[in-house]
């Protein structure tokens, strides 16, 4: 679901930056209201959480793969505004580290993957909680909210794709960007989300929720406790370090996610705007290190991604004042 | 006493008193001797300073980068661990160190080669920070103690050792001093610049006592300013854990060094 660079037209991507501006803003001032200075390495920890399942690469129906983004577990733990921010740092790392997702498209990525699927996943989970009670209802009521978010966000996703060829084309009529309409945009991404990433992510979130839950009640913004009680969580984190070369099983790109050769092949020619566009050169691009086993590079960017989330949420958590009641 | 007062202080310039101070205060937080830490699985401060160095020449010299970045993995972790006022500080001088090298190979990147910035900035992160975690996790006594494993003459470590403690006792002197001047300055004080040179004075004085009062504390322990590793040192169990670490590591980059 990570937009890469030039699948969007710059306007589009401006267009999304301008409209996460706002959101970060007000995500950044309830975050400082809301979650505790204490709590927030944890939410660091959470973001690696989400960095981690992103990087578990699911085969899909048509070839392509999706990843789970656990943005719907971060909304449950700290609410939906921390959430937000942690999804958008992780893009972010990702983008800028990774060369996972395009670095003018990090605006429309945190739109879907930081603010509508997190929001949503939310909403669901909060209105299926009230309706079915006790510990295994949340559990379940989280499953479902996730699954619903993801959605939302593959088809927000789908829509900013499927609006390319209809608003840019050159004078043949060819795409300059994206060459699929909406009308393959939506069930090609939705088809992939609704079947195995939405159970995916659905899975992702019930177990490490239930996991949490069990062995870390405090972990969340509700616990009193501070993060030196984070062992098992940062147990947890290590050993989906461990796993991630699995997200190498599934072969093939994500739907969207083609190289621009791979594009021309399925289309039939190179879409202008994209053979042009502007390319940002990462550090380990798709998680690779030059001809070295693709294991090697996928253990080292996770161990790279989380411990940098970890590190500057807890910069960020020094950086904020703390609270001193004279009352 | 029931009459209300107006009491409306009359202006005065006090704003090098207060800025003395501030400095003062903030060279002594970052020169605190108590600031290094040690864990349960903390090498020895000999073996952790070999072993730091033996890594930083490694970086330097390493022209595989899967061999910077599995250093800088190694770096991060370490750093996500930290205690917050160690990782605000390792985090601030390493991102600096790797901006400065970044900028200094900015006409390389703008020639065509912006791998060879990325590989340096990468370097300069990776070594400062091996070295800000280093000095934030040893007591900086145990630190100085352990550059005699480098054959560093006794007279240039008691010195050095002598030089640390002494600024920070001395500075708590002059704190202590400035802070007198500005409680006396309360209301109008014009002849504050002539006590100025009062502060430096007293804090001459408490340097020379300080002296001769540490000198009697050397002969009264028998201590001649000679520092003996071998009767210092008690090797550990988690010595030999860094020991087998480094060999791992030193084996890893002559392997990858050959993949160049």
């Amino acid at each position: 679901m990570h937009i890469p660079e030039n699948y969007l037209s710059p306007s589009t991507c401006a267009v999304a930056t301008v409209a996460m501006v706002p959101i970060w803003a007000t995500a950044v001032r309830k975050v400082r209201e809301s979650v505790p200075r204490e709590k927030m390495p944890l939410l660091g920890v959470a973001a690696a959480f989400c960095f981690l399942s992103m990087m578990f690469n699911i085969p899909l129906p048509g070839g392509t793969t999706g990843h789970a983004v656990c943005g719907t577990l971060i909304a449950i733990l700290f609410g939906p505004w921390s959430a937000v921010i942690a999804v958008s740092i992780a893009l972010a790392i990702q983008a800028v580290f990774f060369g996972d997702g395009g670095i003018l498209a990090l605006g429309a990525n945190c739109l879907n993957m930081a603010f509508v699927l997190p929001f949503v996943g939310y909403a669901v989970y909060g209105w299926l909680k009230g309706h079915l009670g006790g510990e295994r209802g949340e559990v379940l009521a989280a499953g479902i909210g996730s699954y619903v978010g993801l959605n939302a966000a593959a088809l927000c996703a789908a829509l900013e794709f499927g609006i390319q060829p209809l608003l840019f084309t050159d004078a043949a009529g060819n795409a300059l960007y994206c060459p699929y309409p909406i009308s393959v945009a939506v069930p090609a991404m939705l088809l992939g989300h609704l079947t195995v990433a939405g159970l995916a992510e659905a899975g992702f979130t019930m177990g490490i929720l239930s996991f949490l839950r069990n062995t870390v009640p405090s972990f969340g913004i509700e616990g009193k406790e501070s993060d030196d009680k984070a062992v098992p969580a940062l147990a947890l984190v290590g050993a989906l370090i461990a796993a991630t070369p699995l997200g190498l099983l599934a072969t093939g790109d994500a739907w969207g996610e083609w190289g621009l050769e791979d594009l021309a092949q399925m289309v039939g020619y190179e879409p202008a705007g994209m053979a042009t566009g502007w390319e940002w050169n990462s550090l380990m691009p798709d998680y690779a290190i030059g001809s070295l086993p693709e294991w090697i590079g996928y253990i080292l960017s996770a161990v790279i991604g989380a411990a940098l989330l970890i590190i500057i949420f807890r910069l960020l958590a020094g950086m904020a004042k703390p609270e001193v009641n004279f009352d | 006493m029931c009459e209300p007062q107006d009491y409306a202080p009359l202006p005065d310039r006090d704003g090098f008193v207060t800025r003395s101070i501030l400095s003062m205060s903030s060279v002594l937080a970052r020169l605190r001797l108590d600031d290094g830490a040690e864990t349960r699985l903390s090498p020895s401060a000999p073996a952790k300073l070999v072993g730091t160095i033996v890594l930083i020449m490694l970086t330097s010299l390493a022209r595989n980068y899967l061999f910077v970045l599995i250093m800088l993995a190694a770096v991060l972790v370490r750093a996500a661990f930290l205690p917050r006022h160690a990782l605000a500080r390792t985090a601030a001088t390493a991102s600096a160190a790797a901006l400065v090298a970044l900028v200094l190979m900015l006409p390389a990147a703008l020639l065509g080669q912006p791998r060879s910035a990325i590989t340096l900035a990468t370097k300069a992160l990776v070594t400062t920070g091996l070295a800000m975690e280093v000095a934030l996790t040893t007591p900086s006594a145990q630190l100085t103690g352990a550059l005699r494993a480098f054959l560093v003459p006794n007279v240039v470590i008691l010195t050095v050792d002598l030089a640390l403690r002494s600024i920070v006792r001395l500075g708590e002197a002059a704190l202590e001093v400035l802070t007198a001047l500005q409680l006396r300055s309360v209301g109008r004080n014009t002849n504050k610049q002539g006590s100025m040179g009062g502060v430096g004075g007293v804090v001459l004085v408490k340097a020379a006592r300080a002296a001769q009062d540490t000198s009697d504390a050397m002969r009264c322990r028998g201590f001649e300013g000679s520092y003996d590793l071998q009767a210092t040192w008690r090797p550990r169990l988690s010595d030999a854990l860094w020991a087998s670490m480094l060999v791992a590591v030193i084996a890893l980059f002559i392997v990858l060094q050959r993949q160049v």
